[in-house]
């Protein structure tokens, strides 16, 4: 991970999608702050993020790096916090009984994820499916069902759902653009999780002259870097 | 570039960054001229219009009350001057108020304007010497815009109808 990337790009991209994570536009730009229970789903989100290894703590802050870079390691570490705070502020449903549904999901899907510790690759492929889920399910799907116009999926949807009361589902009708928004910031938030420095396994290397070495992890990043 | 004045640049960068966040979250700027009126208000650099405010000063002394709005509105574009404010409250009030029952839909954005003078002003105290107003502070005018959006027995009172607008 070079300098510039840990110092200006990574912050950046997380303080931007925690700028564009609370934004609903209806007939006007609201910017909604993250509710608390936001808060407790970012936590428990960074504790999944550093036991798979997708975010190596001690190579943003340790005792060997200048007191600048140790700094500019901790901004990259509570700037993801807010960004993923504010990453599942946009991606639950805002309010009702999907919102509660939802949110019992989310704990319990990172409960489950921390219990499982899968490697770094699998869980960024599993938060591109929640993240992908809770888009589609709140900026589809929810969204159709609280158009007052309604289309082809709300009529599918209330053949589906006969007999439910739609008073629990419906939400806040956005305009257009909030989903444009929610899904660029969403795939902006994926790529900043990607560029984060990670904690590479070690694993044997057989140098040149044929004698065996333990690799580290910072030779496999400055290679790929 | 050495590094060190990277992670510095980048630093500064995230905390401008971080702090302009923040104020954006905590104004809830709606326009352009909102948000930088807010800007320039923090700065203290912010002036309204002079010659609208007088237009609007007229028209609601005039009991024109929809143009002396307009003429507000484009005084204090970005909604940060607290008199401008004031009055704009004022003028929804005088409009709103009826002898037997005030039009709630008047007064309701009318406490709104009220409310947020009164946030506008510094420690929240807003007094306008003006001759022409009977009530002078922002308090009052809330007050009395609470008193007609709410609805209780004094209503029914029949010598209601000898109130006077203020």
């Amino acid at each position: 991970m070079t300098g510039t990337a840990e110092a200006v790009f990574l912050p950046l991209v997380f303080l931007t999608v925690a700028l564009l994570g609370g934004v609903r536009v209806t007939d006007r730009v609201a910017l909604l702050p993250p509710p608390l229970f936001t808060l407790v789903l970012g936590l428990l989100f960074l504790g999944v993020l550093v036991k798979s290894g997708a975010l190596a703590p001690h190579r943003l802050v340790n005792a060997s790096r200048s007191a600048l870079a140790n700094v500019n390691g901790a901004v990259v570490i509570v700037a993801t916090f807010f960004a993923s705070v504010q990453a599942f502020n946009l991606a639950t449903p805002e309010a009702g009984l999907p919102r509660l549904l939802c949110d019992v999901f989310l704990v319990v899907l990172l409960l489950n994820t921390l219990a499982a510790s899968p490697d770094r690759v699998r869980v960024l492929r599993s938060l591109m499916v929640i993240f992908g889920s809770a888009f589609v399910l709140k900026f589809i799907v929810l969204a159709a069902l609280a158009d007052p116009e309604g289309g082809l999926l709300k009529r599918s949807l209330l053949a589906l759902l006969e007999g439910l009361t739609l008073g629990t589902l419906t939400q806040v009708t956005f305009h257009p653009a909030t989903g444009y928004i929610a899904f660029f910031t969403l795939v902006l938030f994926m790529i900043g999780l990607t560029l984060l420095p990670s904690n590479v396994p070690q694993w044997p290397q057989v140098t040149i002259d044929g004698s065996a070495r333990i690799a580290s992890s910072d030779d496999r990043l400055t290679s790929r870097e | 570039m050495r590094e060190t004045n990277v992670r510095a640049i980048g630093l500064t960068l995230t905390i401008v960054y971080a702090i302009a966040i923040v104020w954006l979250y905590v104004r809830q700027p709606q326009t352009v001229a909102e948000l930088t009126g807010s800007l320039t208000s923090t700065v203290g650099a912010y002036h309204v219009d002079r010659q609208a405010f007088d237009d609007g000063l007229r028209f609601f002394r005039e009991d024109k009350f929809e143009p002396a709005r307009a003429a507000f509105h484009r005084a204090d574009p970005a909604e940060q001057d607290a008199r401008t404010q004031f009055y704009i409250a004022y003028s929804y009030y005088r409009q709103g108020w009826g002898r037997i029952y005030d039009d709630d839909a008047l007064f309701k954005p009318g406490l709104e304007r009220v409310i947020k003078a009164i946030a506008l002003a510094p420690q929240g105290r807003l007094v306008v010497d003006d001759p022409n107003l009977q009530m002078h502070s922002a308090d009052e005018l809330k007050a009395e815009l609470e008193a007609g959006l709410r609805t209780d027995a004094s209503d029914l009172n029949p010598l209601g109808v000898f109130r006077r607008r203020k």
